[in-house]
C-alpha cells in the first residue's frame, strides 16, 4: 500500500519536474526569440541608432567667396565674429542664466522664452545658439563674468562684412540666414540651412559660386556628449572669390556726382539745416540713413541728394564700369541681425532705398527714346537724311493736339536737326509714318522691353508697346495718338537705366548687340549678337547725337567735353510725370523747380565718348530732377570726364 | 498509518558507506565546468567593461571566484542531510539578518547591503537558498497522500512570504521575485494538486492591485516605462533603450572584443552588474549571446536531470529549486536587458560583478555536488 503511493508519488514528482523543466524552456526559447529579433531582425536599425549615439556628424562650413572690383578693391569679405551658445547640460538654472545674460547683450523676453523652449525640446548636451554676431564690448562683458555663468560659450564663426558700406549697396546685396523657402525650393540643402545665403545683388546672383562646399566632421561623443575626439572627413572648400568690372573708384564718384547733381552742398550740422529738419518731415526721413548730407538748390531750399541712376557700360565688352542706384543702404546691415530702428528708416525713407533704379526702376525714356525711332524710320526708307517736317509748336492728329517742348515750333527740321534740338514733331510725324510695329522692332534690336541679362537678379523688362499687347492687357485697340506719344519715349514706354545704356552702347559699337558683363569671368569670348542694323542708318542717328553736344542748337552743348580733347555723343531727356492741361498751359506752366518734387520732370541723359573712337555708353536718370541738358547730362559729361581722364 | 518517513529508506536500504573515490566518481563534474566557463567568461566581460582594464572589477571578480570554488567545497564535503537538519535554523537566521538591516543596512536609498569586513554582502542572495532549503526540508517530511490537504501549504507559504515581503519591501522587486519563484517550484514540484495552483494565481490577480499599491514609485516608474518604452528616452526609460540600441546594434556576430561602442562610451548603464549580458551581446552578437544562453540553459537542464536520477527526496526538491533558481536569475536578466519585463535589477550569475550571487551560487553548487555524492547513503 505505501510503496504503491511511493511509487505513485515518485511518478508525480518525476512529471512535475518535467513540466517545470518544459516551462523553462519555453521561457528560455523566448528569450532566444527576442535576441534574434533585436539582433539579427532589427540589427541594422539598431546599429543606425548606435552610430548616431557615438558619433556627431557636423557640417564644417566653407569660408564665403570675397566679391571684389576690379582693382581688388574689397567689396564683401569675411570677418571672425562671436557666436554666442549655451549648453543647458551645464546650467542650473535656464532661465536665471539668460536672465543675467539680458543684462549683458540686450535679449528681449519673447526671446528668451523661445530659447528655453528650444532648449526643452532638445538634447541637454546640445548648444543653443544665442547671438549670431557680438561686438567687441558684448564679448568682453560677457567673458568678464564667465565664471559666473558655466555653459555659456563663444564660437568662432564666419560673419560677412561689406567694407564698402553703403557703396557697395544694391550691387553687393548681403547675406542672411537661409530660409525655409529655399531650403524647399533646393537653393540650398537642409544640411546647409544653419549658412547665410546671398538674397539680394552679386551675392545672391553668384551664390552657387560663391558659396564653396563644406566640409565634414565627425565627433566621437561619450554618453554626456563631451567630445572625444575629433575625425575630419571631408575639408571644407571655400568659394570661389568674384572680380566685379567695376571700378569703386568711379562708382564712388558717380554716386557723389548724381546725388549732389546741380546743387551746393550743406553741412548737416549747420543751424539752417538743422532748423529744416525740425519742421520738414520728409527731409529729415531722407536724411535718417546717416550718409547722405543736405544740398542747397537753385531756388536757396535746403533739399535732399538727388535721386536716380547712373549707369557706365564699356560699349566693346559689355563691362558693367558703374551700377549706381541712389538712395542705398548699407548691406552690413541685413547681413546680421536688422534692428527695428534701422529697417524702419529704410522703409520710411520716401526714396525707397531698398530699390535698385538701375536696373529696377522703370522710367519712360522721353527724347532719349528719339534715337530709336528715328533710326526705325531711315532703316524702313520712310525718311532719309534730308527728309524735313515742319514744326510750328504742336501737330494734331484726329482731334487731339500734340505740342512740341519749344511752343513756337523749330521751323523747318530734318533728322539731324531734329536730334540735336530735340523737335518733337518731326518724331510725331514720322513715328506715323513708321508705324508702332517697326518702332517696337527697332526698339527690342537695341535691347529695350527685354530684360538685359546682367547676372543681377531682380532686373525689370521695361515696356515696348505693341497693338497685341493694348488689346491683350487694356482690351482696346491702339490708336494713333498713341504713336504720337510713344514716338517721343512717353505714354507706355518704359525702360530702366540699365536698358538705356545697352541701347546707347549698342548705337556706339554698331556691329554687336552688346549685353552687360558684371565680372571678370563671364568677359572672354566676345560671343554678342550682330546688331543688324544698316551702318549707314547708324551714322546719320551717331553724327546727331555729336550735335546734340556740339551742334549750335545742341540741348547738351554746354556738357561736351571737347576741352580735355574728348568729344561726346549724347542725347538730353526732360520726361513729365503728370500731363499739363490746357489750362495750365495757357496760363504759362508753373516752372519745373516750383512743383512739388514728385511732380516735376525726370531728367534723362544718355551718351557715349570719344565719339569718334567710342569706349564708354552712360545713361543718367534723376528722377524729378528736372531738364536732361541743365541736371543730367552735366553729371553724366562729369562721369565720363573722370573715366576718359584716367585711362588716358 | 505510519509517521512520514523518508522515501530513500524505503527504496534502498542500508548499504555501506561508499569510499571517497566512489563518491568523487559521482561529482557532477561536467555542472562544475560549466560554472568555471561562465565564470571565466565573467572575468572576460568585466575586463572589456574596464575598458580593457583588471581594475577595478575584472581581478576582484577573479578573487571570488576563487573564494567561491572553497566554499563550495567545503558546503560539499558535508552530508547533505546536515543541511535538511539545519534548514529552519538558516531560516530564521536569514529572517534576522534581512529584518536587520532595516537598522544597519546600506544602499543608495535602498537598504539591500550589509558591511561585514569590509565585504558588502546581500542577505537576500542567501536568503533565496534559505527559502528553497527550509522548503524542501519541510516537504521532505510531509506524507505525500496529506499533500491534498490544504493545510500543507499554510506552513510552506508563511516559508516563503515572509522573506519575500522582507525583500519586496528593501526594497528589491527582482530579487523577491526570484525568491517566490524558486520557492513557488519547490512548491510544485513537491506536489502541489492542480486546482491549489489554479486558486493562487487566482487570487494573485485580485491581489494584483493591492501589491501595485505597495511598491515603491520607482517601481510603479519602471513598469509603466515598461509598457511604453518610448515615452522617456531620455530620463527612465534610458537603461532599457541603450540597452536595447547595444544589443541590436550588436547584430549577428557583434562588433568584436573591447568594441562596444554603447559600452565604452558609457551610454550603457551598469555595464558590469545588471547590464552586462548587453555588453557580451554588442561585443560578440548574437551567437554570442546565444552561446552565453545555451551554456545556462544546458546548466538548468543538467541540473533538472540530476534531481530526477536523486532518491533522498529532500535533495530531489533542493536541487529542483536550485536549478529553478538558475534559470530565474538568468531569464529575468535577460528578459530586463531585452525590454521583456521591466528593470528590476537582477544579476546575470557567474558574470556579473557582485560578491553575494556569485558566492550565493558556489554555495548553491556545493550543495548539489553534496546532494549527489552523499544520495546513496541513506543515513536518516
Amino acid at each position: 500500500m505505501i510503496t504503491r503511493a511511493m511509487k505513485l508519488y515518485e511518478t508525480k514528482l518525476k512529471r512535475r519536474s518535467l513540466i517545470l523543466g518544459g516551462l523553462q524552456g519555453t521561457l528560455a526559447m523566448g528569450l532566444a526569440a527576442r535576441l534574434y529579433f533585436l539582433q539579427v531582425e532589427e540589427g541594422r536599425q539598431y546599429q543606425k541608432l548606435s552610430d548616431r549615439n557615438k558619433y556627431d556628424f557636423r557640417i564644417i562650413p566653407p569660408s564665403r567667396g570675397r566679391i571684389k572690383d576690379i582693382a581688388g578693391r574689397l567689396l564683401a569679405g569675411n570677418a571672425e565674429a562671436y557666436e554666442l551658445s549655451i549648453t543647458p547640460q551645464y546650467i542650473h538654472n535656464l532661465k536665471e542664466t539668460l536672465v543675467q545674460l539680458s543684462m549683458l547683450i540686450d535679449l528681449t523676453d519673447d526671446e528668451i522664452k523661445a530659447f528655453i523652449e528650444e532648449a526643452n525640446a532638445s538634447p541637454s548636451f546640445l548648444p543653443i545658439p544665442i547671438r549670431a554676431d557680438l561686438t567687441q564690448r558684448e564679448v568682453a562683458r560677457i567673458a568678464v563674468r564667465s565664471p559666473e555663468l558655466p555653459g555659456v560659450n563663444f564660437e568662432r564663426v564666419e560673419k560677412r562684412i561689406y567694407p564698402q558700406g553703403i557703396l557697395g549697396g544694391h550691387l553687393t546685396g548681403y547675406v542672411n540666414r537661409a530660409t525655409a523657402d529655399e531650403v524647399e525650393t533646393g537653393v540650398i540643402t537642409r544640411e546647409l540651412a544653419n549658412l547665410s545665403t546671398g538674397k539680394s545683388g552679386v551675392e545672391k546672383a553668384f551664390e552657387r559660386q560663391l558659396r564653396g562646399y563644406p566640409g565634414r566632421e565627425r565627433i566621437l561623443v561619450n554618453a554626456v556628449g563631451r567630445p572625444i575626439r575629433t575625425a575630419v572627413d571631408e575639408r571644407p572648400k571655400s568659394g570661389a572669390d568674384l572680380n566685379l568690372t567695376i571700378n569703386m573708384d568711379d562708382q564712388l564718384f558717380a554716386i557723389e556726382t548724381l546725388k549732389k547733381g546741380q546743387k551746393k552742398p550743406l553741412s548737416l550740422t549747420s543751424p539752417r539745416v538743422k532748423r529744416t529738419l525740425e519742421t520738414d518731415d520728409e527731409l529729415a526721413k531722407i536724411l535718417a540713413d546717416g550718409q547722405s548730407t543736405a544740398f542747397e538748390d537753385e531756388k536757396g531750399r535746403v533739399v535732399p541728394p538727388e535721386t536716380g541712376s547712373v549707369v557706365v557700360l564699356d560699349i566693346k565688352t559689355g563691362e558693367v564700369k558703374t551700377l549706381v542706384s541712389s538712395p542705398t543702404f548699407d548691406p552690413n546691415l541685413f547681413s546680421g541681425r536688422l534692428s527695428s530702428r534701422d529697417w524702419n528708416m529704410l522703409m520710411e525713407n520716401p526714396r525707397t532705398p531698398l530699390l535698385d533704379r538701375s536696373l529696377s526702376g522703370q522710367y519712360s525714356p522721353g527724347s532719349t527714346f528719339k534715337m530709336v525711332v528715328a533710326l526705325a524710320a531711315l532703316e524702313a526708307g520712310v525718311i532719309n537724311e534730308k527728309t524735313s517736317f515742319h514744326c510750328e509748336g504742336h501737330r494734331t492728329v484726329g482731334n487731339q493736339d500734340f505740342h512740341c517742348w519749344l511752343k513756337d515750333g523749330h521751323g523747318q527740321v530734318n533728322v539731324l536737326n531734329a536730334i540735336e534740338q530735340s523737335c518733337d514733331v518731326f518724331f510725331y510725324e514720322i513715328g506715323l509714318k513708321v508705324g508702332i510695329k517697326r518702332i517696337a522692332e527697332m526698339a527690342r534690336k537695341l535691347g529695350l522691353g527685354e530684360k538685359t541679362g546682367i547676372s543681377i537678379p531682380g532686373e525689370k523688362q521695361g515696356l515696348i508697346p505693341s497693338k497685341d499687347w493694348k488689346m491683350a492687357t487694356h482690351g482696346r485697340s491702339w490708336t494713333l495718338g498713341e504713336t504720337v506719344n510713344a514716338s517721343i519715349g512717353q505714354g507706355y514706354v518704359l525702360t530702366t537705366p540699365l536698358q538705356l545704356a545697352v541701347m546707347t552702347a549698342r548705337l556706339a559699337n554698331g556691329k554687336q548687340a552688346i549685353t552687360p558683363r558684371l565680372t571678370t569671368s563671364e568677359l572672354g569670348g566676345q560671343d554678342f549678337e550682330p546688331l543688324d542694323i544698316s551702318p549707314a542708318a547708324l551714322k546719320v542717328i551717331q553724327r546727331s547725337m555729336r550735335r546734340v553736344m556740339n551742334g549750335p542748337k545742341g540741348t547738351a552743348r554746354r556738357s561736351d567735353l571737347s576741352d580735355i580733347g574728348v568729344p561726346m555723343a549724347g542725347k538730353t531727356g526732360t520726361v513729365q510725370v503728370r500731363a499739363i492741361s490746357k489750362a495750365e498751359r495757357e496760363e504759362g506752366v508753373i516752372d519745373n523747380m516750383d512743383r512739388q518734387w514728385k511732380f516735376r520732370d525726370h531728367a534723362l541723359f544718355v551718351s557715349y565718348a570719344p565719339y569718334d573712337n567710342p569706349r564708354y555708353a552712360i545713361a543718367v536718370v534723376v528722377e524729378h530732377g528736372g531738364g536732361g541738358s541743365s541736371t543730367a547730362a552735366p553729371i553724366a559729361s562729369a562721369v565720363m570726364r573722370k573715366l576718359l581722364k584716367e585711362s588716358g | 498509518m505510519p509517521s512520514p518517513r523518508p522515501i530513500n529508506a524505503m527504496a534502498h536500504p542500508l548499504s555501506e558507506a561508499p569510499s571517497i573515490l566512489q563518491r568523487l566518481q559521482r561529482v557532477p563534474w561536467l555542472v562544475i565546468l560549466i560554472s568555471l566557463i561562465l565564470s571565466a567568461i565573467g572575468v572576460g566581460a568585466l575586463y572589456s567593461a574596464a575598458a580593457g582594464s583588471w581594475t577595478p572589477w575584472a581581478g576582484q571578480h577573479l578573487i571570488r571566484i576563487g573564494i567561491g570554488l572553497v566554499l563550495m567545497v567545503i558546503v560539499a564535503s558535508i552530508p547533505i542531510w546536515y543541511y535538511r537538519k539545519i534548514a529552519p535554523l538558516g531560516w530564521v537566521a536569514a529572517l534576522l539578518i534581512l529584518a536587520s538591516l532595516e537598522f544597519i543596512g546600506g544602499g543608495i536609498g535602498v537598504k539591500r547591503w550589509l558591511y561585514i569586513g569590509g565585504f558588502n554582502l546581500q542577505p537576500s542572495e542567501p536568503a533565496k537558498l534559505a527559502v528553497i532549503m527550509l522548503l524542501a526540508a519541510y516537504f521532505h517530511t510531509i506524507n505525500p497522500e496529506l499533500l491534498r490537504s490544504i493545510r500543507v501549504y499554510i506552513p510552506a507559504a508563511i516559508i516563503a512570504i515572509i522573506p519575500f515581503a522582507q525583500v519586496l519591501l528593501q526594497p528589491d522587486l527582482g530579487t523577491s521575485v526570484m525568491l517566490l519563484g524558486s520557492g513557488a517550484a519547490v512548491i510544485f514540484v513537491a506536489g502541489m494538486p492542480l486546482w491549489m495552483i489554479l486558486g493562487v494565481f487566482g487570487l494573485l490577480v485580485l491581489a494584483a492591485p493591492v501589491i501595485w499599491s505597495f511598491l515603491y514609485d520607482y517601481q510603479k516608474d519602471r513598469i509603466l516605462i515598461f509598457l511604453n518604452p518610448g515615452a522617456d528616452q531620455l530620463g527612465a526609460g534610458y537603461q532599457i533603450t541603450q540597452s536595447k540600441i547595444a544589443l541590436g546594434s550588436g547584430g549577428i556576430f557583434g562588433k568584436g572584443y573591447l568594441q562596444g561602442s554603447q559600452s565604452r562610451l558609457n551610454y550603457l548603464p551598469e555595464k558590469q552588474t545588471d547590464f552586462v549580458f548587453t555588453m557580451i551581446g554588442e561585443e560578440f552578437g548574437y551567437f554570442g549571446a546565444l552561446f552565453i544562453l545555451g551554456l545556462y540553459i544546458i546548466m538548468v537542464t543538467l541540473l533538472l536531470r540530476l534531481s530526477l536520477m536523486l532518491n533522498y527526496r529532500f535533495s530531489r526538491l533542493l536541487v529542483t529549486g536550485i536549478a529553478t533558481m538558475m534559470f530565474l536569475y538568468v531569464f529575468v536578466n535577460v528578459a530586463m536587458v531585452t525590454g521583456m519585463i521591466p528593470v528590476v535589477g537582477a544579476p546575470l550569475p557567474m558574470i556579473s560583478y557582485g560578491g553575494t550571487a556569485l558566492l550565493t551560487v558556489f554555495i548553491a553548487m556545493g550543495l548539489v555536488i553534496s546532494a549527489v555524492i552523499y544520495d546513496q547513503d541513506g543515513a536518516d
